[in-house]
């Protein structure tokens, strides 16, 4: 799923100081599961708003609405009324919700209470951590099932690196090596021959280094 | 700690709490105004204490910003 986390209040506050209407609008999907843009979330935010700029001498009206999905049209059509009556949308999807936002009603002011993180799952209550970095070209047969591209702080294909160390990488001593994971696993399994095999430079167009990425599927065009 | 009719749920609650007095700073309320304590329903002297003392402190930190800015308006 999409990782967030909300922002600073303090900067929050900064981020609709010059606006007196105000839609906190919340998502119903991956914010939702890892508590940080979702219903719940979305009231404690309002909450906190409404106190802090009352107490800060400011009189705003911050209003709560929560949608399905921020990156689908039909269901950002569904608060089309709340988007148009306020000044600014506070949108605590993660960033494509904050552009589907501006995309489906131009004439509306969105803000970001939310820094989208990562792609990746919670290991455990209350942390969360990276497994994909939607490069376009998985490779995960090649590895184990454990992304290096992802988990490895260098991306690098045939690793591991020297700064792998008792299965840490150099970076951070809470990091655990991937390619060390990697070797761990294919020897659990019996696999180690895999690691004999060199995996050639990749093709990283795929990737962001390409440029802004598009999916186009005719079978399912209706127009 | 952890010694709960809830089982760990104390430990939980105290992170918990802690999380709300942070929200309760950066909102300008000030975190002072929530308190956590742990006594168990047969400590009745403690209970007493403490929600005094409270009250004491409450006083002495004077009415709530949002309600004094709603008196004047």
């Amino acid at each position: 799923m999409i990782i967030g986390e909300q922002k600073p209040l303090e900067e929050i506050k900064n981020l609709v100081a010059e606006y007196e209407r105000i839609l906190v609008l919340g998502c119903g999907t991956c914010v939702t599961v890892c508590f940080a843009g979702g219903e719940k979330e979305v009231g404690i935010l309002a909450s906190s708003l409404r106190m802090a700029t009352r107490i800060d001498g400011q009189e705003k009206v911050i209003d709560e609405a929560t949608v399905q999905r921020q990156c689908e049209w039909e269901f950002l059509d569904a608060v089309k009324a709340e988007v148009e009556s306020h000044d600014l949308v506070l949108s605590m999807a993660c960033g494509i919700g904050v552009q589907a936002i501006v995309e489906r009603f131009p004439d509306a002011r969105a803000a970001p209470a939310v820094n989208t993180t990562f792609l990746g799952l919670p290991e455990e209550h209350g942390l969360w951590t990276e497994r994909c970095a939607a490069c376009g070209n998985c490779l995960l047969d090649l590895t184990a099932g454990i992304c290096p591209i992802a988990r490895c702080a260098k991306s690098l294909l045939n690793g591991p690196c020297g700064g792998s160390q008792q299965g840490k990488c150099e970076i951070d001593p809470e990091v655990p090596c991937a390619w060390q994971l990697i070797y761990d696993r294919l020897k659990a399994q019996g696999r180690l021959d895999r690691l004999l095999e060199i995996t050639p430079a990749r093709d990283w167009s795929t990737s962001r280094h390409g440029g802004p990425r598009r999916l186009l599927r005719e079978d399912l065009r209706i127009e | 700690m952890g010694d709960c009719h809830y089982l760990e749920g104390n430990v939980r609650a105290e992170r918990r709490v802690a999380y709300v007095k942070g929200l309760l700073d950066k909102i300008g309320l000030g975190s002072d105004r929530l308190e956590m304590h742990f006594i168990s329903s047969a400590m009745g002297r403690e209970f007493a204490q403490l929600t005094t003392g409270m009250t004491e402190r409450m006083r002495e930190f004077g009415p709530s910003p949002l309600r004094e800015r709603k008196t004047s308006s």
